[in-house]
């Protein structure tokens, strides 16, 4: 089945098969394993942090993509819902210039 | 077709029936917006008086240090000794003053009433996307507000940190002397951020989905640009004080140690979150004020708005620079200098559109017909009133300039202009502008003109001096400035701001007893007493429930065609069609 | 392929006759909107615990020390399947399979619930070893964020058995599941912040 990003008109559903739920369960418990056992590896913190939090940000997007099914809204929802990410940044960057600069 | 099996769609717009809600229904716990406008309305006036109240008694104690208070003897021992203003009771006036004006009065004058009322009348939608939740909203703030007063009845008296409650001072009441009066600021304020946010998704989904057809996002007036993109700003910023109120009463009450500086716990945090939220909020105090401004001028002037596209633009730069530069209230704070320049020149380019719309004011009125009517002349002080703080705003956005104003009486000067010059002034022209839809009567020309003129020149002689008390070093939340040598020369300055600011206080008893009074014996109010081409204008006042019947009003042009050479008369409404298909409802395709 | 035609009028669609808005209809537009406002929550709570971590790192000690990651992982696989079965109801609701539906709901509420329950045994063994929320900034910011997405589950679960009450009375059907739908997107976002922190709360 195709998987038009957005409905060809306003005002018309779109139409998609179900995304393959089940998969990406299996998915989200895979990377769950990996993480656990990743955090006890004998890396460099620096390395095993980002590892752990690119992981966590990949569940994030399949769940927001697949299960919140942001792949198949329309456009300008999905601009809505990433919208407050960069206020995170934001602070959490400046703030943190206090004690590493 | 599946219209009925499943019930009534959320915008059904059946309400030509008769009118049959029982009294509880249609007054106190109605989902009607503009009904939840008008308790908004009545809510915030109250703690607008009650705010205004404390700020007499502090006027008081800063003029007249050691007198006894007119009344104060009616106090408890605990306020008050001998009828003398005690120190634990200033500190608990300054700080709910603060609070009570910006969280009670000013923020839901602004967003709580003309939110509530204007954006579905203005849009020309039947109500809010969810009217239940509009209804929980302002009964949940009305417990949030009775929070912030149980203060006053608990031991140890009500918080006294200030209205930005900087930790550790607010987070151990070792420090404070305050402990249950510190809890139920923060509680207050948790509840009236839940109060906020339920008001805010439903003004978002309300102006994106359920505006009439042909109001194209172009058309909207700059009053509900203005208030939808606050309400953006309410969204994303009331959390973050809810979840620092969180901590921070988690501190006061579980022994967290986020703010406890001998546990490692960081004191500037604080003061970052606070005013990560704090800045979008003055712009939340001051967005919606430009708007209903450029509106009311907009009609006095009977001219378009000048640069109507570059106000849009404006009011959405704001929204999006305004989340970086709430460093500019922490220049002395000790934190990081780098970032100090970065907030330092961040704050100076917010200022660019603040000064746009002030120029596109101007250019409205350039050359236009004027009517001076009441709402028109508030807001014309709106716009000077605003100048003036915004100006000193760019001074204080200086950082070396900042080291020596910080924390004196010319923050005060600067934050009362844009608040009460700002907004206030703001506010006193949008209730009198739409008094008349909302009661069905006006309030009185002749009385507002005299409160107007009054308000104008007290309020310029309580706080343009503090400009010149602050330059002289003088310490804002001081108790008794006669304690420093080098603040008695200008003790009478500080004598002369509390006897105009109780002259100022009395003048507002003439705007309340006008908004009571009208409400009863006021001139019958035609639909249109303005001729304003707005969608609110061409329905009954006060509207009916359900605001446009059976029909859905299709628009075909901006809000300020006044003095169009197509039209007889010297305005043109929204929905009016016109031979010739001078404009219409479609003007782009839809679907973009 | 699944909805046919003949969905004009259909209540799930934005409301007609008017501008064209975000292309949605407004329950699940508003939801959207709230959620914004949800991830500032987040923001002032991770943010806080992210800028401490930095300001003071030596109160935190390593991972598995203190906090019991196996009980927590099992706990962590409990709600990602929890929004397995939470998809799935919304796809049985989109298709029109009323005891499907019914099913999975009650699925994700029991689920939902024994994830709550499981967060207060671990609540209990830890109290009992003397990790207080008194105990330090390690203790302030695991409860806070961790109490805190405890809170929102708990309030997930609540409106999901109101939900499930309604599905079972038949309210949801292929052409109208409002409710579903729009529940799911709590339900997924809760469980988005929870992917989230089991991260950097436990394992980091
Ligand atoms: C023209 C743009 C503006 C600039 C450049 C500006 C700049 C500043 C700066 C630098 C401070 C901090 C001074 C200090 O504490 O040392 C300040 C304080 C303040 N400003 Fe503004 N401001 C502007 C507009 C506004 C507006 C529109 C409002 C509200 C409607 C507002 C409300 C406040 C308040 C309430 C404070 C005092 C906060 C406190 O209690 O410490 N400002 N402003
Ligand atoms: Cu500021």
């Amino acid at each position: 089945m195709s998987h038009p990003d957005h409905p060809a008109s306003p005002g018309t559903r779109p139409t998609h098969a179900h995304p393959n739920y089940i998969l990406i369960w299996v998915f989200l418990a895979a990377l769950t394993a990996v993480e656990l056992s990743v955090a006890f590896l004998p890396w460099p913190k620096t390395v095993i942090i980002l590892v752990l939090v690119g992981m966590a940000f990949w569940k994030a997007a399949l769940v927001g993509l697949y299960y919140m099914h942001l792949r198949f809204e329309p456009k300008r929802l999905r601009i809505l819902a990433i919208a407050p990410l960069p206020l995170f940044a934001v602070l959490v960057l400046a703030v943190i210039t206090e004690y590493i600069w | 077709m599946a219209t009925t099996a499943t019930g009534t769609a959320p915008y059904t717009r059946d309400h030509g029936h008769v009118d049959d809600r029982s009294f509880l229904r249609k007054y106190i716990f109605s989902t009607d917006h503009k009904i939840i406008g008008i308790q908004f309305l009545l809510m915030s006036l109250t703690f607008l008086l009650l705010g205004g109240t404390l700020a007499m008694v502090m006027r008081w104690q800063l003029g007249f240090p050691g007198k006894p208070l007119p009344g104060g003897t009616l106090l408890p021992d605990t306020y008050t000794s001998n009828g003398v203003v005690l120190p634990e009771f200033y500190n608990s006036a300054v700080t709910m003053h603060g609070t009570f004006m910006v969280f009670f009065a000013i923020m839901p004058l602004l967003v709580g009433v003309f939110g509530n009322y204007l954006i579905p009348l203005k849009i020309g939608a039947p109500d809010m996307a969810f009217p239940r939740i509009n209804m929980a909203s302002f009964w949940t703030a009305v417990p949030a507000g009775l929070l912030m007063l149980a203060g006053f009845f608990v031991e140890g008296g009500s918080a006294a940190a200030g209205w930005t409650s900087y930790a550790p001072l607010s987070a151990r009441s070792d420090l404070s002397g305050v402990h249950l009066g510190q809890i139920f600021w923060c509680l207050g304020l948790i509840v009236l951020g839940l109060s906020s946010i339920m008001g805010s998704f439903n003004y978002i989904t309300t102006v994106i989905n359920m505006r009439a057809p042909g109001m194209n996002w172009f058309r909207l007036p700059l009053s509900i640009w203005a208030l939808f993109v606050t309400a953006c700003l309410v969204l994303l910023a009331i959390p973050v004080l809810s979840g620092a109120a969180i901590l921070l009463l988690f501190d006061q009450t579980i022994g967290t140690k986020f703010f406890e500086p001998t546990a490692g716990g960081q004191p500037l945090l604080w003061q970052h979150l606070f005013w990560f939220f704090g800045h979008p909020e003055v712009y939340i105090l001051i967005l919606p004020a430009m708007g209903m401004a450029s509106d009311i001028i907009a009609n006095g002037a009977r001219k378009p708005v000048f640069g109507y596209t570059s106000m849009v633009l404006a009011i959405i730069a704001i929204g999006f620079l305004g989340w970086g530069v709430w460093g500019h209230h922490m220049f002395q704070s000790g934190m990081n200098p780098t970032l100090g320049t970065t907030f330092m020149i961040s704050t100076l380019l917010i200022s660019v559109p603040s000064a746009i719309k002030t120029f596109n004011w101007l250019g409205t009125i350039w050359q236009g017909n004027i009517t001076f009517h009441v709402p028109m002349l508030h807001a014309l002080a709106f716009v000077s009133m605003f100048v003036i703080g915004g100006l000193s705003g760019v001074f204080m956005a200086a950082s070396p300039f900042d080291i020596y104003i910080h924390d004196t009486y010319f923050i005060v000067a600067h934050l009362h202009y844009v608040l009460f010059g700002g907004s206030l002034f703001a506010i006193f022209a949008a209730v009198t502008y739409w008094y008349p839809k909302m009661f069905g009567r006006m309030m009185s020309p002749f009385w507002g003109r005299v409160h107007f003129w009054l308000t104008l020149v007290f309020y310029n002689c309580v706080f343009f001096p503090m400009h010149q008390l602050g330059l002289h070093g003088h310490m804002r939340r001081i108790y008794d400035p006669t304690q420093y040598a080098f603040l008695r020369e200008v003790q009478p300055v500080n004598v002369f701001i509390s006897i105009s600011a109780f002259c100022l206080f009395a003048t507002q008893f003439i705007f309340a007893v006008n908004f009571i009074a009208s409400w009863f014996t006021g001139e019958k109010a035609p639909n249109n007493p303005w001729l304003d081409n707005g969608l609110e204008w061409t329905v009954a006042s006060p509207p009916p429930h359900g605001n446009f019947g059976a029909t859905v009003p299709t628009v075909y042009r901006g809000p300020y065609e006044y003095s169009s050479p197509h039209s007889d008369k010297d305005y043109l409404p929204q929905n009016l069609p016109m031979p010739g298909g001078l404009g219409s409802a479609h003007p782009q395709q839809a679907g973009d | 392929m699944a909805h046919a035609a003949a969905m004009h009028e259909d209540v799930m669609l934005p409301p007609p006759s008017r501008e064209a808005g975000a292309g949605v209809y407004n329950e699940k537009l508003g939801m959207w909107i709230f959620l914004g406002s949800e991830v500032m929550f987040f923001t002032a709570l991770i943010g806080t615990y992210v800028i401490l971590r930095f300001a003071h790192p030596s109160s935190w000690k390593a991972p598995g020390q203190v906090l019991n990651i196996p009980v927590t992982a099992i706990n962590t696989f409990l709600l990602i399947c929890s929004s397995v079965t939470m998809v799935k109801a919304f796809a049985a609701a989109q298709d029109g399979l009323q005891r499907q539906l019914r099913l999975w709901l009650l699925a994700t509420v029991i689920i939902g619930a024994s994830f709550v329950g499981v967060q207060v045994y671990e609540y209990t063994h830890l109290i009992e070893k003397g990790f207080v929320p008194s105990e330090g900034l390690y203790g302030s910011t695991f409860y806070t964020m961790t109490g805190f997405h405890g809170f929102h589950v708990t309030m997930g679960v609540i409106c999901m058995m109101f939900v499930t009450a309604r599905a079972f009375q038949g309210k949801y059907t292929k052409d109208d599941h409002r409710g579903v739908e729009v529940i799911g997107l709590y339900w997924h976002f809760v469980d988005l912040v929870w992917i989230i922190l089991f991260t950097i709360v436990y394992l980091i």
